[in-house]
């Protein structure tokens, strides 16, 4: 007797909506419990009044041996004062980096290309052709960057450096990368100011040893972090970081070792100041004061 | 004649899409989640500069924001920044005024609870990435002159804080 061939029992399907339900309470809660920028501060303390001098005292003598370490920028270069003496200027060239709402791609311009543009009419242009709105371009400015200029007297218009950085984002730069000697992967540009990457700057492949200006990250390079590398205008904030390493790294018996003052003149901005004082938290400067050039 | 369709059987409606996108949306929700609790805001009109610091403020304390147009002292407009940049005085009498009062308030507050009262203030300063170091300072120093001298300014982690 042949047998029957039963018809396969159609396939029921979950009953999703009490999973759906508790999607829909759940989404609302952690939506009200979401950074999607997180903040943290930058501290700074003042001197207290009652810790201040209010007589009319001289002024006590200066500490000879103390560093009395100072950072000042003005709106041309960077210069780093120490015991009276000051080491020779870092000369930088100021660059606006955009993040276009149209493409989410960065463009980089220089102030016064921004600012004549805005004059004649028009907002900086992005990578697709659109433009930002001349109204609000302030807004959509991710990055003041300030590019390392290799120059030999204030007459010299000098070059612009050029380095190798990880990069986290294709074609952001995030570390610029040192060789065993501490000194930068970088060399002069070439062009007009020195504003097109040199050919003769190579970036290291996998299995070379590199490092960053962090302390202790020394390694060799993995294939996927190499194809990783760019190759970006040195940036000055850089320079900085590794003197003020290897300023505090020098004196640190000194009292003073930790103590920094960053001097800014007034139209410096805001950005550029958290900008300094991150670094010189990065190289171990704690007491970070602050004062105005002139002032 | 165009023929009739006819469906024997009602369509269900399927909640499998639907499942899939919400499972996306709530692991990213809960990756993003912030179970500390935020004790600053972002202020609006204004870019906060990015940093390296992860410090977070320990305890609520009073706010300052300084954007292109205003300086704003817990939520209330007190003097348009133009009006700071122009004076020549480092002290912004304004400010100094509401800062003393609050710090007042604070102090008297403070001897009832039992606490010390003559600890400096802690303040936390937001203020606009584009902003002239010259409001920058004078808004400093008019906190440091009305008792505020533990200043902190906000700033928005880098990388989002991930490493």
């Amino acid at each position: 007797m042949a047998r029957e061939i039963k018809e396969p029992a159609e396939v029921q399907e979950p009953d999703l909506l009490p999973a759906m339900g508790l999607f829909t309470i759940l989404i609302p809660l952690l939506l009200t419990m979401t950074a999607f920028s997180k903040l943290a501060i930058v501290e700074i303390n003042l001197p207290e009044r009652s810790m201040m001098n209010m007589s009319n005292d001289a002024p006590p003598e200066p500490d000879e041996q103390a560093l009395n370490l100072s950072l000042a920028i003005t709106d041309q270069y960077v210069v780093i004062g120490a015991r009276g003496g000051f080491q020779p200027n870092i000369y930088y060239k100021e660059m606006w980096s955009f993040r276009c709402k149209s493409d989410n791609q960065l463009v980089t311009y220089s102030p016064d290309d921004v600012k004549a543009t805005v004059a004649a009419g028009h907002g900086p242009k992005c990578k697709d052709g659109s433009e930002i709105d001349k109204e609000h371009y302030l807004y959509q400015l991710e990055n003041i960057e300030l590019w390392y200029i290799d120059k030999t007297s204030d007459e010299d218009p000098g070059r612009v450096l050029w380095g190798v950085y990880t990069s986290h984002e294709a074609g952001v730069p995030d570390s610029i990368l040192v060789d065993g000697n501490n000194s930068f992967l970088a060399t002069q540009g070439e062009g007009n100011l020195g504003l097109n990457p040199p050919a003769s700057l190579k970036k290291p492949g996998a299995g070379v040893a590199v490092a960053t200006l962090t302390p202790n990250s020394a390694r060799r390079l993995k294939p996927e972090d190499a194809a990783k590398l760019i190759v970006y205008p040195l940036s000055a904030y850089d320079e900085i970081a590794k003197e003020l390493i290897q300023i505090h790294t020098a004196f640190i018996d000194l009292e003073d070792v930790d103590n920094i003052i960053i001097v800014a003149n007034d139209d410096t901005q805001f950005d550029k100041v958290i900008a300094l004082m991150d670094r010189a938290k990065s190289a171990g400067f704690t007491k970070i004061n602050l004062a105005k050039l002139g002032g | 004649m165009r023929k009739m369709h006819k469906y024997g059987k009602d369509v269900p409606f399927s909640l499998t899409s639907m499942m899939d996108m919400m499972t996306i949306i709530l692991v990213f929700l809960i990756k993003n989640v912030d179970t500390e609790g935020q004790l600053i805001t972002q202020a609006q009109n204004l870019i906060l500069p990015v940093s390296t610091s992860k410090v977070q403020p320990k305890e609520v304390s009073l706010g300052i924001t300084v954007d292109n147009q205003y300086v704003v002292v817990d939520n209330q407009k007190i003097i348009p920044t133009a009006d700071v940049l122009a004076q020549s005085d480092l002290l912004i009498a304004k400010v100094d005024s509401v800062l003393k009062e609050r710090r007042q308030t604070e102090q008297e507050h403070n001897l009832k609870a039992g606490l010390p009262a003559d600890e400096a203030g802690n303040i936390i300063i937001q203020i606009d990435k584009n902003i002239p170091y010259d409001a920058m300072y004078k808004v400093m120093a008019t906190c440091g002159f009305s008792g505020y001298t533990n200043i902190a300014f906000a700033v928005l982690m880098k990388n989002g804080g991930e490493e």
